[in-house]
């Protein structure tokens, strides 16, 4: 391979970190909550394994070693994707009427930022580099847009968040916004040899992203809530239109007083 | 240009995400509906309305430029502005609280109506653009205090009657509420 001592370093300590994720995972039973995130941390580890021997056969510079990565990459911010839709379910699905109406929020929103990254992805044919990086900025700001969504919803209605789910969101969330920014500054010049430091930020928020899931896998997961006691299904219905009503007319009063 | 835009906006991100995982929730009730958090959460400065209205009463104020010397009226009129702005950010306190509760009752209900909600958050967005307007006005000593008796008034007939409907729900109907969620 053609890694430097340093790079070798670096990647043995994200590969580490990543285990170190699995294990504490599996070992607090976080596949009973998220299974789609322990399914990601999976995919990491194995990732890793892939991008190792496809590196040693054909060297890091090498047009398998260019498609290897970038396939993994897609694979992996795809599953972001919907892991940050299972935490925003996680988090609101036991508040039945709050999630049926975000539920359709977050997919139609995940849908169009995908839509739109393809398309934009497809008028850039040449190079290929060109296109990969602004599918891919597209797709992590699918992420990062479903997760801000989810949690004004959760902020909005008062909702909490455990800190596990914070910490896991918080690190998906950090690595994608930073790839945002990290893709626009590549795809605006795109010479990544003469900006090395865009590659270094790409690898470190991944790792600060990976010490964040690691804090939140630390201790073992809190108990589960207890499903909250909801209002009978007409009580909504009967004081909805009274509150409405009211902060109508309240609002109409404080414009007069106003004018 | 587009590096500087660029991190802005990231460092807006991550900071927007910073506030909504681990800034403190703006609706601390506890999301259970039982008497004495709905207590909590139900609107108090507007009950204060009869020790207000007899500050802002109009004999007072006629007396007070007829009698009083020019110095003691602004002194005067300076401690009523100072009382008001106190009143007015109880009234938001109020209405805010309202708001909790609403967004309590959508939360425990099975179902909402997404028009409802949109309009509520709508409504939420003019009261408080027509507060901070109205802060502006009393700051400028532009304000009636009639307008602000209206205003209490209607926030405490709001509070009033959820204080019913709410104590009804809570108290007297325990076998109408059900424990299964939805999802």
């Amino acid at each position: 391979m053609d890694f430097s001592l340093f790079e070798s370093v670096r990647w043995a300590i994200t590969v580490l970190i990543e285990v170190m994720v699995l294990v504490l995972a599996l070992r607090h039973r976080l596949f009973e909550r998220l299974p789609f995130f322990t399914v990601y941390v999976c995919i990491l580890v194995v990732n890793e394994g892939i991008l190792w021997v496809t590196y040693s056969l054909t060297g890091i510079s090498s047009h398998a070693s260019f498609y290897v990565y970038w396939t993994m990459q897609a694979i992996q911010v795809s599953i972001r994707g919907i892991v940050v839709y299972e935490i925003c379910r996680e988090i609101l699905s036991p508040y039945a009427g709050v999630w049926k109406l975000c539920r359709p929020l977050l997919i139609g929103l995940g849908l169009i930022l995908a839509g739109s990254a393809v398309a934009t992805a497809r008028r850039r044919i040449h190079p290929i580099s060109a296109t990969t990086l602004m599918a891919e900025r597209g797709l992590e700001l699918m992420v990062v847009a479903i997760l801000v969504l989810g949690l004004v919803f959760c902020r909005y209605y008062g909702v909490r968040i455990d800190r596990y789910l914070a910490w896991v969101a918080l690190g998906l969330g950090f690595y994608s916004a930073v790839q945002v920014a990290n893709d626009t500054f590549l795809s605006e010049w795109l010479t990544r040899a003469r900006f090395p430091i865009w590659e270094d930020l790409r690898n470190a928020s991944f790792n600060i992203a990976t010490i964040f899931w690691l804090v939140a896998l630390w201790k073992p997961l809190p108990a589960r809530q207890p499903a909250p006691v909801l209002l009978a299904p007409g009580e909504y219905g009967r004081l909805a239109p009274q509150m409405t009503l009211r902060l109508r007319e309240l609002n109409t009063r404080l414009l007069e007083i106003w004018k | 240009m587009t590096l500087f835009v660029a991190t802005l906006v990231l460092l807006a991100i991550l900071l927007a995400l910073l506030w909504l995982l681990f800034g403190s929730p703006t609706n601390e009730a506890v999301l259970s509906l039982d008497a004495r958090q709905i207590e909590k959460v139900l609107p108090v400065n507007c009950r204060h309305f009869p020790q207000i209205s007899q500050l802002l009463s109009q004999d007072d104020n006629q007396f007070m430029r007829k009698r009083a010397p020019h110095d003691m009226e602004s002194r005067w009129r300076a401690e009523r502005r100072r009382i008001l702005k106190q009143y007015l950010s109880g009234l938001r306190q109020d209405f805010t609280s309202l708001e909790r509760l609403a967004h309590l009752i959508a939360v425990l209900s099975p179902e909402i109506a997404k028009r409802q909600e949109w309009e509520w958050l709508w409504l939420a967005a003019q009261f408080h653009f027509s507060y901070r307007m109205l802060a502006l006005k009393l700051a400028l000593g532009s304000l009636s205090p009639e307008g602000l008796a209206g205003l209490t008034q209607m926030i405490a007939g709001l509070t009033s009657e959820l204080e019913t409907r709410m104590a009804l729900i809570a108290e007297h109907s325990p076998s109408r509420m059900r424990t299964d969620v939805g999802g």
